[in-house]
């Protein structure tokens, strides 16, 4: 008999679509359950912010960008760890993004090994919550 | 023809160009004249008849001697029939106020002690002045004559010589004075020649026959001894590609049309290159044979400056082009990163998919499909963005600028929308083609959609709208414009700004406006800005649509050998291109 484990859940904000579609499929060959957004306000207005472990979020977005999201977060009292990935190859962008306590910056395109890691990083984060 | 008018043609007409009519004397010498003529005597000086004279004082003119020496003889001569008195000239200057000596018996010093002895020497005085006039009676100077004893008397005959006298003094000072006026004009047309590097010539068209300057010998590295010069001559001297023009427009104006104005170069013996602009004008002579006097002007080192402004301008083009990729650059690592970031992750997938045992083929087969299109995606990117990086001069093609508009308008797309600029295009259908130079436009385009982005990026209270319109203009032009909502511009600032190097940002050297004006009039067009009525401004430009030569502004080609038949012509064109 096989025990369900429930998988914990991996949000992604980006609104490149073909970063919506195929980071889902990855992360779940991962082991992650997944919910794929294309704005910083469906995320807000979803059911998820709460069971989030861990977001992945672009820091690029036309209305709310990706650090105005993790703002709103800290003033909701939500402690979700954050991901950060850019399209931007730049240090300055990944470097304040780290200082505004990010997880991690991965700029596109990242390996999967680099997401992993990032992932990890991001539930030992969880586990000292 | 009278005795002194024979006299004074003798003097006048000693080769010289200044015309003088001899046929009319001021009255009171014809009265004179009468007087002597009545008495029936034959006057002669020294031995010496009227005529001879004349010849005489024409001759010491011929050999250059100066007006004093001149008149200094007529004196002698003067003195020697005249027994008991001395004669003597005082000029007055051009200004017609103040007299000196010119001339008296004996060399001017002696004269001069002569004169202050005079006044201590009983007997010496003044016995007659008479004005020296010239032909239209205007005074020239004063004749005068001295007694040197208290009892010399002049006999009648001898007084009608005074008359003779003022006339060939007369027409020795006017001859001399327009000699001078002539080296005078002469040496400044020389000088201005040299100055503005010009140098004139005469073609008579049925003769072939051509007078010109010196210096036009020199511009064609002629020597003086290849005189007369033929059109033989100058042909071999012009550059083989301009030779067929050449003869095109000889024949043209042989035919008498019109004025004419023509570049061409020459090819000098020692193989270097002049750049020559040749302005006649047509006229005719005294038998009515055509004749050509014109001007021939060394525009080589216009050219090469403007050969080197037109590179200059040309890298200018290409810096700016540099300088909005620079801006860019941010858009266009995004553009090309986020197709990447699906591939990697799709095929990093695949692999998984793959991996596991039974495989999931048909999850695999999906990712590959999203690799596929995220890599055409990818190349799209880049084709776009080849057309803007490539250096290339002008070309010309007919071309659809809708297109042209929404190619750009993607591109910048995520550098509008990380700006937070809302971008509305308004692409007015069946725009008639245009043709023009495709990446020089898009480029006018882009710098448009950039200057229009940087003036909203300050701006705070109102939300940054951008308009992108394409239009039927009138007369078969079509127009684009492009509306922000910005910081606008001070109407006064207007004129500037569209000058190199004129900004008002903190970043961009300015030359984006400038290079885009220039791009847009060698398309024959216009590039202007208005201020909006709510705030911010609108950047448009309008180009002719259809069929037409593109004018390789920045790439500095130049039609040689035209021929422009009138100036009404060129007004034309001048008129055309400020439509």
């Amino acid at each position: 008999m096989t025990v369900m484990i429930k998988c914990p859940l991996v949000s992604v904000v980006d609104d490149d679509e073909s970063v919506r579609e195929s980071l889902p499929d990855l992360l779940r060959e991962l082991g992650y359950s997944v919910r794929a957004f294309s704005s910083a306000e469906d995320f807000l207005a979803s059911d998820c912010v709460g069971k989030t472990r861990c977001l992945i979020l672009d820091i690029a977005m036309p209305g709310m960008t990706g650090p105005d999201l993790q703002q709103e977060l800290t003033v909701r009292g939500q402690d979700i760890p954050i991901v950060y990935i850019t399209a931007q190859a730049d240090e300055t962008v990944r470097s304040s993004s780290l200082e505004q306590s990010a997880v991690a910056c991965l700029f596109k395109p990242f390996s999967d090994t680099a997401l992993f890691e990032a992932l990890n990083a991001a539930f030992r984060v969880n586990r000292a919550i | 023809m009278n005795a002194i008018q024979l006299m004074r043609n003798e003097v006048a007409d000693c080769g010289c160009s200044a015309a003088q009519d001899v046929g009319v004397l001021p009255p009171r010498h014809r009265e004179t004249r009468n007087s002597a003529a009545a008495e029936g005597g034959t006057v002669t000086w020294a031995g010496l008849e009227i005529g001879e004279i004349g010849a005489k004082v024409g001759a010491l003119i011929r050999q250059g001697r100066p007006l004093p020496f001149v008149l200094t003889t007529l004196c002698q001569l003067f003195d020697a029939t005249v027994k008991g008195f001395s004669s003597s000239v005082l000029l007055l200057d051009s200004t017609g106020t103040k007299v000196r000596n010119g001339a008296g018996s004996g060399s001017p010093g002696s004269y001069m002690k002569q004169l202050a002895a005079a006044g201590a020497a009983p007997g010496f005085s003044l016995h007659e002045v008479s004005p020296i006039l010239s032909l239209t009676g205007e005074p020239l100077g004063i004749f005068a004559l001295y007694r040197r004893e208290c009892n010399s008397e002049i006999t009648r005959c001898h007084s009608a010589l005074i008359p003779q006298f003022t006339h060939v003094a007369s027409a020795a000072i006017e001859r001399m004075r327009s000699d001078e006026a002539l080296k005078r004009s002469a040496a400044l047309l020389e000088r201005t020649q040299q100055l503005s590097s010009t140098c004139c010539f005469s073609w008579r068209a049925e003769t072939d026959e051509i007078s010109w300057s010196k210096e036009l010998c020199q511009l064609f590295e002629l020597a003086p001894a290849d005189a007369p010069v033929t059109l033989e001559l100058i042909g071999a001297r012009i550059h083989s590609e301009d030779l067929a023009s050449f003869h095109e427009m000889i024949e043209r104006a042989r035919s008498g049309v019109s004025d004419f104005e023509f570049e061409h170069r020459l090819r000098l013996p020692d193989n270097s290159v002049k750049y020559l602009r040749v302005v006649a004008h047509k006229t005719r002579d005294r038998e009515g044979n055509l004749e050509y006097i014109g001007a021939v002007q060394d525009v080589t080192h216009r050219r090469h400056t403007e050969e080197a402004l037109a590179k200059l301008r040309a890298e200018l083009a290409r810096a700016a082009r540099v300088t909005s990729l620079g801006v860019l650059t941010a858009a266009i690592a995004h553009e090309v990163n986020q197709p990447l970031a699906g591939i990697v992750t799709n095929a990093n997938t695949c692999r998984r998919m793959l991996a596991v045992d039974p495989p999931d083929v048909e999850g695999a087969r999906e990712t590959a499909r999203r690799t596929i299109r995220d890599a055409e995606r990818a190349s799209e990117v880049v084709r776009r963005l080849r057309a803007l990086f490539c250096k290339k001069g002008a070309t010309s093609e007919s071309m659809d600028l809708n297109e042209a508009t929404r190619e750009v308008v993607a591109l910048s797309l995520s550098e509008l929308e990380r700006n937070k600029v809302i971008v509305r295009t308004e692409l007015a259908g069946g725009l008639p083609r245009v043709q023009g130079d495709r990446v020089q436009l898009q480029q006018v385009i882009l710098n448009l959609l950039l200057n229009a982005l940087d003036a909203m990026s300050g701006v705070e209270d109102r939300p940054s709208q951008l308009l992108i319109k394409t239009e039927r203009d009138e007369k078969d032009r079509v127009r684009l414009s492009v509306r922000d909502t910005g910081v606008g511009f001070e109407p006064q600032g207007v004129d500037r700004l569209f000058d190199a190097f004129y900004t008002t940002k903190s970043s961009g050297m300015g030359i984006g406006l400038s290079v885009s004006r220039s791009i847009i009039e060698s398309h024959k067009g216009r590039l202007w800005a208005t201020p909006n009525d709510g705030p911010g401004a609108t950047f448009s430009f309008s180009i002719p649509c259809g069929r037409q030569d593109v004018k390789a502004g920045v790439t500095g080609t130049r039609r040689l050998g035209a021929i422009r038949t009138s100036a009404v012509t060129n007004a034309e064109e001048r008129h055309a291109r400020n439509l």
